[in-house]
């Protein structure tokens, strides 16, 4: 069977969105051909800036014939007593326009109808890709749609389609482009190719300085990147964002050494970084902590690398002296002098200024440094200079940079280390993959900076839905976790939302913010490992200790396939169900009346010492171990004690015992949500 | 050598030779070739428009006394509009520098995603800015918006930084060593006036009688619309627009204060072109 290949050539999709592109589209590619029942071989993605490919090998010439069956009348309707049509059953043929050879008796349940047999013959690919090749870049979603008179909108123009089955070239029509066999080369070191057979896609672009293959591209960069770091002792300040860039910048990519001019040295590293990392210029290099003297670039194509390294060389000469400028300039005031310069800035309209923010985050830092036993004084005044690096041309030039400017500057004038750190580690992790603060106070400024940037917008009714969530709330609830479940921070947060609500407009009420941290912490366990019926029976019980859930849901996990663990589980299950919509305080154990509730009696008060002191301090495996000495004195008792007794006394008290114990189980978890095999 | 003249003489040859009208910078001040009339109305309506022009820009805040070698109050802008943009308009781009003598399989020259916007004018498009070794030599965008009107057909705006061209033409590291012609250099012409105008626009100039004049231009602007006098209305928009960015250099306006006087511009731009498009367009009024 034919390879297929489908390219499509645009005019330069922004480097960072180039890679998804080209994934949805393969996506809707794969699918449309799934829909249409054409089975196919291997499908390889290819892409740049300025095409997205797919070859695919084995492509079947012809759909696969299928058969439908409609469902029409029951038989008892569509057939008299002699097996002939009713008018009702001519009807159903007559709208198909079918004869009645096509009909087959089926049974749906209990009751027999009529269907009939539709066949649909496979039709030719070539048909089909006409429909779905157009269809799937349609469908493709971009980060915002630009209209270039086309007839259609997309993220740049289209301007080439190469869609060749075998090799014959399939008349596809996309945005007012005729497919063809004709690609195009390299800018300015290609040409353009009439391709022949779909599988030389990738070695006559190569020919044509074209790098089609992202791995291709990514070894060119690793090899250039390793050799700066082996030749100048130096290791290369690379971010996720810098790699996407520069890995879809080029089509041809070719390394080019620079030199930072000696006196830009002095800067700061962060801000040397920032600029060289700018709009994915420059990879810059860091020695012993501060910034080497080299950088690299990525020049498209062949050009003449000691033109372009002057040229780069001089951008990067001119953007530092900006920066420089700046950094001379924001130095003429104090951090401190800045902050009444909040009041300006409108945070978000029902929120009040970046000022009203920074006065919440000091509210929520105070708990917090009662909560934590942190020197408050230091950490209200990191709260309270956190944001007036906004106000500085060095952040607003450089975004990246807030945060981290803020600490230097106020190291430059004078503030606590303590205070400078906190300020520089505040807005960490600003992503997924980001490093947390390492320091104490940092840990507390960036969990009240995390933990404001939740609250407000939930409490003005904000709540992030389905895809919907412009004010980064989840993302800003995620990191508050990472905080806590990774530097261990043991803490009551319900207890600190609950006692900062009152600094919040809005009628929402706290528990809101709650449930939502709550099914955040959901999302943090199940990321991090735990299974999803662990994860239930730790949070079946809200709980503001989230260190604690997350360290009774690693003592469980580790237990879970065990068989004890899965008989206590059981054990537990029937001790839940028999008492499910109970309530009942206390029992009395002098009218226990059977050995096996004495038994489980004592176990229980063994147990209850046991799990109360482990969990006092923090230690849920012993706990869960002390749990499993019940699982034997509770098979037992079920085997001898009949709970549901006619005697009311009776009854209610061994219902009252049972709940006491259900009760002790739910310190730890509530083993009944296992999902237990057999 | 190349002087600044003869770069812009051969911009104006090579558009020429594409069909546009060459057309004169507009006199009164503005901060990009954006703002010139021959850009914000003629991409309006559905009529084919092709310009190309000079734009001497004024940008207060980028002011640097004169001492950076690329950042300046006033700076040149080459300025083209293809409105229907022809299909090869990325290549056409590539063949006007080549023609202003720029051998492009010498350099690194990347289209680098940069979507532009201009809150005061309500317009947005999408495009590049265009790095030659790295730095901005163009911004190359598709407009989408004018005025705050959905544009059928699109056009293209092509806005060439003619300082930084000369700078590789003429192999020189700052613009006031640029030659604008054998005996005349950039620097004579124009540092001095970078000087006072920095020292002007960030320290002198008056804060109270640029509100003022906003204030007047405004009110004159609102009654030229009610009368139906849509150009003398667009020039006035023009001025408060500089004497916002006077004020934005001045370090006169908090945040919440500036989104209010780029509002105001922005409702003036959307009035002109509201009126533009429903009197002297479908009037069939030439321009």
């Amino acid at each position: 069977m034919p390879a297929l290949l489908v390219e499509i050539g645009v005019e330069d999709l922004p480097a960072e969105e180039a890679e998804n592109i080209a994934q949805s589209f393969r996506e809707n590619l794969l699918f449309g051909l799934k829909e249409a029942r054409l089975p196919h071989g291997e499908a390889r993605l290819f892409w740049t800036l300025r095409r997205f490919a797919l070859l695919i090998s084995d492509v079947a010439e012809r759909q696969e014939d299928a058969v439908e069956e409609i469902r029409g009348p029951a038989v008892s309707a569509g057939l008299d007593s002699q097996g002939n049509l009713t008018p009702a059953a001519q009807g159903f043929l007559r709208r198909y326009g079918a004869g009645p050879e096509k009909l087959v008796r089926r049974k749906v349940g209990e009751k027999e109808y009529l269907f009939l047999r539709v066949e649909r013959p496979g039709r030719p690919a070539e048909e089909i890709l006409r429909e779905i090749v157009p269809q799937a870049v349609r469908e493709i979603p971009c980060s915002k749609f630009m209209r270039w008179n086309g007839g259609m909108a997309f993220l740049r123009p289209i301007r080439w389609v190469v869609v060749l089955f075998g090799g014959k070239v399939v008349p596809v029509e996309l945005a007012g482009v005729s497919a063809g066999r004709q690609t195009f080369g390299h800018r300015f070191f290609g040409h353009p190719l009439n391709l022949s057979q779909p599988e030389e896609y990738t070695t006559r672009l190569r020919e044509a300085h074209v790098l089609v293959d992202p791995a291709e591209r990514a070894e060119v960069l690793r090899r250039a990147i390793r050799a700066v770091e082996e030749e100048y002792g130096a290791k290369a300040a690379l971010s996720e964002e810098l790699w996407t860039l520069i890995l879809g910048q080029t089509e041809w990519p070719r390394p080019v050494v620079g030199r930072i001019p000696r006196q830009f040295l002095e800067l700061p590293e962060a801000v040397v970084v920032a600029a060289l990392r700018e709009e994915g210029k420059f990879v810059p290099f860091t020695r012993g902590g501060k910034i080497a003297e080299v950088f690299l670039g990525f020049a498209e194509g062949e050009g003449d690398a000691e033109v372009i390294r002057q040229g780069y060389e001089r951008v990067v000469g001119i953007r530092l002296h900006d920066a420089q400028e700046f950094f001379g300039q924001d130095r003429r005031k104090t951090l401190e002098s800045r902050v009444p310069e909040l009041k300006g800035i409108v945070y978000e309209a029902r929120l009040g200024t970046v000022w009203d923010r920074v006065e919440r985050i000091r509210r929520i830092c105070r708990v917090l440094a009662r909560e934590l036993c942190l020197p408050w004084e230091l950490l209200d005044r990191a709260a309270y200079l956190s944001k007036a690096d906004l106000l500085t041309v060095m952040v607003r030039e450089f975004p990246e940079l807030e945060g981290e400017m803020g600490g230097i500057y106020a190291r430059l004038d004078g503030e606590r280390e303590e205070v400078a750190k906190a300020i520089a580690e505040h807005v960490r992790p600003r992503g997924k993959g980001d490093e947390l603060p390492e320091t104490p106070l940092g840990l507390a400024l960036s969990l009240a900076d995390k933990l404001d940037g939740v609250m407000g917008p939930i409490l003005v009714g904000e709540i992030p839905t389905g895809s919907r969530d412009p004010y980064g709330v989840r993302r800003r609830g995620s990191a508050a976790i990472r905080l806590i479940l990774e530097k261990g921070l043991r803490l009551d947060l319900f207890g600190v939302i609950e006692e900062v609500r009152d600094a919040y407009p809005g009628t929402t009420p706290a528990e809101a913010v709650k449930e939502f941290l709550w099914e955040r912490l959901r999302s943090a366990l199940e990321e991090r490992g735990i299974s999803y019926d662990v994860a239930e029976a730790v949070l079946s019980r809200m709980d503001g200790d989230f260190l604690g859930v997350w360290e009774r849901a690693q003592a469980l996990q580790a237990l879970v396939g065990r068989k004890e663990i899965a008989d206590l589980a059981l054990a537990f299950g029937r001790v839940r169900n028999i008492t499910r919509g109970y309530e009942i305080e206390g029992f009395n154990p002098e009218l226990f009346e059977e050995e096996a509730e004495r038994g489980l009696w004592q176990a229980y008060l063994l147990a209850k010492e046991r799990v109360e002191k482990a969990m006092a301090e923090h230690r849920p495996k012993e706990a869960l171990e002390a749990l499993l000495a019940l699982k034997d004195p509770i098979d037992r008792y079920f085997d001898q004690v009949l709970v549901m007794c006619e005697e009311r006394d009776l009854r209610e008290n061994r219902l009252g015992f049972l709940l006491s114990l259900s009760r002790l189980f739910l310190q730890v978890a509530d083993l009944s949500r296992l999902v237990v095999p057999g | 050598m190349k002087t600044f003249q003869d770069l812009i003489l051969s911009l104006h040859q090579f558009w020429r030779k594409q069909g546009c009208a060459i057309v004169e910078p507009y006199d009164v001040e503005k901060g990009a070739g954006t703002f010139n009339p021959a850009t914000f109305f003629g991409v309006l309506g559905p009529r084919p428009w092709r310009v190309a022009y000079v734009e001497p820009s004024r940008r207060p805040a980028d002011g640097r006394y004169g001492e950076n070698p690329i950042r300046f109050g006033l700076h040149h802008q080459y300025q083209v509009i293809l409105k229907p943009p022809p299909p090869d308009i990325q290549d056409l781009y590539l063949r006007s520098l080549e023609a202003v003598g720029l051998d492009l399989r010498k350099h690194d020259v990347k289209f680098a995603h940069d979507d532009w916007e201009s809150p005061t004018l309500g317009a947005w498009g999408v495009g590049w800015q265009v790095w030659l070794d790295g730095m901005e030599i163009t911004q190359f965008t598709y407009f989408q918006q004018m005025g705050g009107v959905d544009l059928d057909p699109v056009s293209v705006e092509l806005t060439y930084g003619l300082e930084r061209i000369a700078l590789f033409l003429q192999g020189k590291d700052s613009a006031f060593d640029l030659r604008w012609t054998d005996w005349l250099t950039y620097g004579e012409m124009f540092r001095e006036r970078e000087r006072q105008f920095s020292v002007y626009h960030f320290e002198k100039a008056s804060v109270e009688r640029a509100r003022t004049m906003f204030d007047f231009y405004e009110a004159e602007a609102k009654e030229c619309l009610a009368q139906g006098l849509v150009f003398p209305a667009y020039d006035h928009t023009l001025r408060c627009s500089h004497l916002f960015n006077t004020l934005d250099a001045r370090g006169a306006l908090a945040t919440a204060e500036r989104e209010s006087y780029i509002a105001r511009v922005r409702a003036l731009a959307r009035a002109c072109a509201e009126v533009y498009l429903s009197e002297v367009v479908r009037a069939g009024t030439p321009r």
